[in-house]
C-alpha cells in the first residue's frame, strides 16, 4: 500500500505542477459556469420596456394597454406611451425601449365588430427576444377576445337576444376555463441551468484526468521511469494502482472543489452534500476504470491522447455534459445511463431539484457496476495482451 | 551475488536471449559486450525482473528472482540505458521518490541523497529540476539514481551512450570507484574500450548467445596471436576485402565504416603484400593502421562481424 501511495502522491505533484491540468479541471469548469451563470442571470431578471402607440383610442386598444401595465406584469414589464407608430419606432431605434407596440386605427372596432386589424410590434435585431414576449401577451390578449367574440356570436346562433349584448360579453369573459394545464413538479424545486450545467461542465473536465494519467502511463513506459519502479521490491501491480488512485484523488478534487465554488458563488443546487459526495466518489471510482480501459488499450502515448479525448467528448455527449437529456430523443436518454457520468448528472439534477438523498442509491450502484465491467475488460485486454 | 543460469526469452519466433548463462561474484565487475541488438538490454531486464524468463532462473544474493520473492530486488540497483527520470522533479525529489520504493525514508533518506548527488557532483544543483539540466548531468543523475538505495549488484545497461567525452570519463570514474569500494558490477556495452577499462570479466554477446567469456587476457587468448591490419580506404571495399582475403597468411576480413580489417597472425609481415593487392584493386588506401590483439579482435574472430557494425 505504501508504493501505491507514493506513486500517487507523485503523480499529483506532478499534476500540480503542470497547469494545463489545474485549468482544464478547475479553472475551466469554473470559468465556463461563471459564464453561463451570468448569461441565465440576464434571462431570469429580464425586464421589457415596451413603447405603446394607440392610434386607435378604442375601448379595446385601453383594454390592452391596461394589460401590459397591469400589476402581474409589472416585474416583467415597463410601459410607456408613444404619439403615433413614428415615435414609437424612434423610440426602439435610439434603445429607450427594448419593444414597441403599435395599435392600428380601427383596431377596437375590428374586434368588437368582426373586422381585421394587426398589432405590430417592433423591435431591433438584437432584442428579439424582448419583442417575442410583447409578441406573446398581445397574442394572449387577442385570443381572449377572439373568444368572447366566439362565445357571443354562439349565444346569438341559438337564439340569445341581441339587447343583452353587453352581458353575454360579461359573461363570456367571466366564465371560467374548461380546461387548463397545470403545472407539476416531481421535485420541490424547479431545476435552474446553472444547477444543471455546473454539474455537467464539472463532470466533463473532470473525465480529463483520464488523458493525463493514460498518456503519463505511456510516457513513463518512455522514458524508463516505469522500468525503474518496477525493477524495485514492490508488488509490480502497485505501479498501475498508485497511477489511477491519482486519477480518484484529482477527480474527487476537481468535483469537489467545483461543486463548493458554483454551490457559493453562483448559487448553483448539488442537492445533499453525502449524496453528492457519494456521487462524486462513485464518478471517481469510473474515473480510474476508464483510465486502467485506455492504458490497456493502447501502446504509445500519442494513441492514449486520441483514444482519451474521443472517450471525454464522446461520454460528455451521451451522459448530457453538453445537452439537456431529459429534453433529448427517447435514444439519447437511453444512450445516457448507459455512460457513468449519464448516471451521475441523472442524479445530481434530481437532488438538485428537491428529491431525497436515497435518490442517489441507484445512480452510484449503476456507476459502480458501470466501472467493475470497464475494469474486467481491461484486465482481460492487459492479460491478452502480456500473453501475446 | 548474481548467477543467471540458461536464461531464454523469445519475442514471437525470434529468440533475444539462448541459453545464457553467466555469474557475477560480489565486488566483480562483468561486462557485457555487444553490438546493438544483441540481447544485452534483454538479458538485464530478465536480471531485473521486468520481463518474464521463457526458461533459466536467476538468482540474487542467493534468492530466487521471480514475482513471489519481491525482497531479492531489493539488492539490485538498475540504471536503464534511457534517462529514466523525472524531469518536471528536481534531482533530490527524483533521489527521494526512488529510494522511497526501496524503503528508505527519512534521515536515512536524505543522508543517501545528499551522499550521491555528491558522488556524481550534483549537489549544488539537488533543488533544481532535472530538465534544466545538460545531458551529461542527466546520465550522472540516472546512475545516482539506482545508487540511492546501497545495492549490493548495480545493473547498468550502456550508461555512456550519447554522453560526451568528458561526463562519459566521469561516469566510467564513478563506476570503477564502486567496484573498487567493492561493489558488484553489471556493465553492458558495444564499447570494446569500456569494457577493457572498467571490468574484470567480460561476456561477449551475439544474436542473444554468449559466445565465450573470461578476463581481457583469457578472450585475447582465443585469437592467439592475431593482429589487425586495418585499411582506411575508399572505392570498393567489398572487393578490396575479397582481394585481401585470398592472400597467405590472412584469417579473415571485414568491411567497416571507410575501412578493411584484415585478421593475420604477423601483421609486419603481410603489411607489404597487404598493401601491393590494395593497389591491384580499384580502391585508394588512405591509411594504416596495425592493432594488436583486443576484444574487438575476439569479437571478430568470433562471430565474424565488428562490434559497431
Amino acid at each position: 500500500m505504501g508504493a501505491v501511495l507514493l506513486i500517487a502522491a507523485k503523480d499529483l505533484r506532478q499534476r500540480l505542477r503542470d497547469r494545463s491540468a489545474l485549468v482544464l479541471c478547475i479553472v475551466a469548469p469554473l470559468a465556463i459556469s461563471f459564464l453561463m451563470s451570468s448569461a441565465f442571470a440576464g434571462a431570469e431578471d429580464l425586464h421589457v420596456t415596451v413603447v405603446v402607440a394607440d392610434e386607435d383610442g378604442g375601448e379595446v386598444a385601453a383594454a390592452l394597454v391596461a394589460v401590459l401595465g397591469s400589476d402581474e406584469l409589472a416585474d416583467l414589464l415597463t410601459v410607456e406611451e408613444a404619439t403615433d407608430r413614428s415615435a414609437a419606432a424612434a423610440a426602439v431605434d435610439d434603445g429607450d425601449a427594448d419593444a414597441g407596440l403599435v395599435i392600428p386605427f380601427g383596431f377596437s372596432e375590428a374586434a368588437t365588430g368582426g373586422g381585421a386589424a394587426e398589432l405590430e410590434v417592433l423591435a431591433r435585431s438584437d432584442r428579439s427576444l424582448s419583442a417575442s414576449v410583447v409578441r406573446s401577451i398581445a397574442e394572449g390578449f387577442y385570443a381572449e377576445v377572439e373568444a368572447t367574440r366566439t362565445a357571443v356570436g354562439t349565444a346569438l346562433a341559438v337564439g340569445a337576444p341581441l339587447e343583452d349584448l353587453e352581458g353575454l360579453a360579461a359573461r363570456a369573459r367571466a366564465a371560467p376555463d374548461a380546461l387548463a394545464v397545470a403545472a407539476g413538479e416531481l421535485g420541490g424545486r424547479e431545476l435552474d441551468l446553472i444547477s444543471y450545467y455546473a454539474p455537467g461542465m464539472a463532470i466533463f473536465f473532470a473525465l480529463f484526468a483520464v488523458g493525463f494519467t493514460a498518456r503519463s502511463w505511456w510516457l513513463e513506459a518512455a522514458q524508463g521511469t516505469l522500468d525503474r519502479m518496477r525493477a524495485a521490491p514492490i508488488d509490480p501491480r502497485a505501479v498501475l494502482a498508485g497511477k489511477v488512485l491519482s486519477v480518484f484523488v484529482y477527480t474527487v478534487a476537481s468535483l469537489g472543489t467545483v461543486a463548493a465554488a458554483t454551490s457559493f458563488a453562483f448559487g448553483a443546487h448539488w442537492g445533499p452534500a453525502p449524496a453528492v459526495a457519494a456521487i462524486v466518489v462513485a464518478m471517481a471510482v469510473a474515473g480510474t476504470a476508464l483510465t486502467a480501459l485506455v492504458i490497456a488499450l493502447t501502446r504509445t502515448e500519442q494513441q492514449a491522447d486520441g483514444l482519451a479525448s474521443l472517450l471525454t467528448f464522446a461520454l460528455a455527449l451521451l451522459g448530457g455534459s453538453f445537452i439537456f437529456v431529459g429534453t433529448a430523443p427517447a435514444l439519447l436518454r437511453r444512450l445516457a445511463v448507459a455512460t457513468p457520468n449519464g448516471w451521475a448528472l441523472r442524479a445530481i439534477t434530481d437532488l438538485s431539484t428537491g428529491a431525497p438523498a436515497s435518490t442517489a442509491v441507484t445512480p452510484v450502484l449503476a456507476i459502480l457496476a458501470q466501472s467493475a465491467a470497464i475494469a474486467i475488460a481491461a484486465a482481460a485486454i492487459a492479460r491478452r495482451r502480456a500473453e501475446t | 551475488m548474481l548467477e543467471c543460469h540458461d536464461l531464454v526469452r523469445r519475442f514471437g519466433d525470434r529468440v533475444a536471449v539462448d541459453h545464457v548463462s553467466f555469474h557475477v561474484t560480489a565486488g566483480e565487475t562483468y561486462g557485457l559486450l555487444g553490438p546493438n541488438g544483441a540481447g544485452k538490454s534483454t538479458t538485464i531486464k530478465l536480471v531485473c525482473g521486468l520481463l518474464a524468463r521463457h526458461g533459466g532462473t536467476v538468482r540474487l544474493a542467493g534468492q530466487q528472482v521471480d514475482g513471489r520473492h519481491l525482497a531479492a530486488k531489493a539488492v539490485v540497483g538498475y540504471v536503464p540505458q534511457d534517462i529514466a527520470l523525472y524531469p518536471d522533479l528536481s534531482a533530490a525529489e527524483n533521489l527521494r521518490f526512488f529510494g522511497r520504493l526501496y524503503g528508505l525514508t527519512g534521515a536515512e533518506l536524505r543522508a543517501r541523497v545528499d551522499e550521491v548527488l555528491h558522488l556524481v557532483d550534483l549537489s549544488d544543483r539537488a533543488g533544481d529540476r532535472v530538465d534544466t539540466f545538460s545531458g551529461g548531468m542527466k546520465r550522472r543523475l540516472n546512475i545516482a539514481a539506482g545508487l540511492v538505495h546501497r545495492p549490493q549488484l548495480l545493473v547498468l545497461d550502456e550508461p555512456t551512450v550519447g554522453v560526451d567525452p568528458q561526463s562519459r570519463h566521469a561516469i566510467l570514474e564513478s563506476v570503477a570507484r564502486l567496484g573498487r569500494e567493492g561493489m558488484a558490477v553489471l556493465y553492458t556495452t558495444h564499447y570494446m574500450e569500456e569494457a577493457q577499462r572498467l571490468c574484470d570479466r567480460v561476456g561477449i554477446i551475439d544474436h542473444g548467445r554468449l559466445v565465450a567469456e573470461g578476463t581481457h587476457r583469457e578472450l585475447v587468448s582465443l585469437v592467439a596471436e592475431q593482429d589487425r591490419i586495418v585499411l582506411g580506404a575508399t572505392g570498393d571495399l567489398r572487393v578490396l576485402a575479397e582481394r585481401l582475403g585470398s592472400l597467405d597468411g590472412v584469417t579473415g576480413t571485414t568491411v567497416g565504416d571507410g575501412s578493411v580489417q584484415v585478421l593475420t597472425t604477423d601483421a609486419r609481415r603481410l603489411l607489404p603484400r597487404v598493401l601491393e593487392a590494395a593497389e591491384a584493386t580499384d580502391a585508394e588506401v588512405t591509411s594504416v593502421e596495425v592493432v594488436q590483439p583486443d576484444l574487438e579482435a575476439v569479437f571478430l574472430h568470433l562471430t565474424g562481424s565488428a562490434l559497431r557494425e
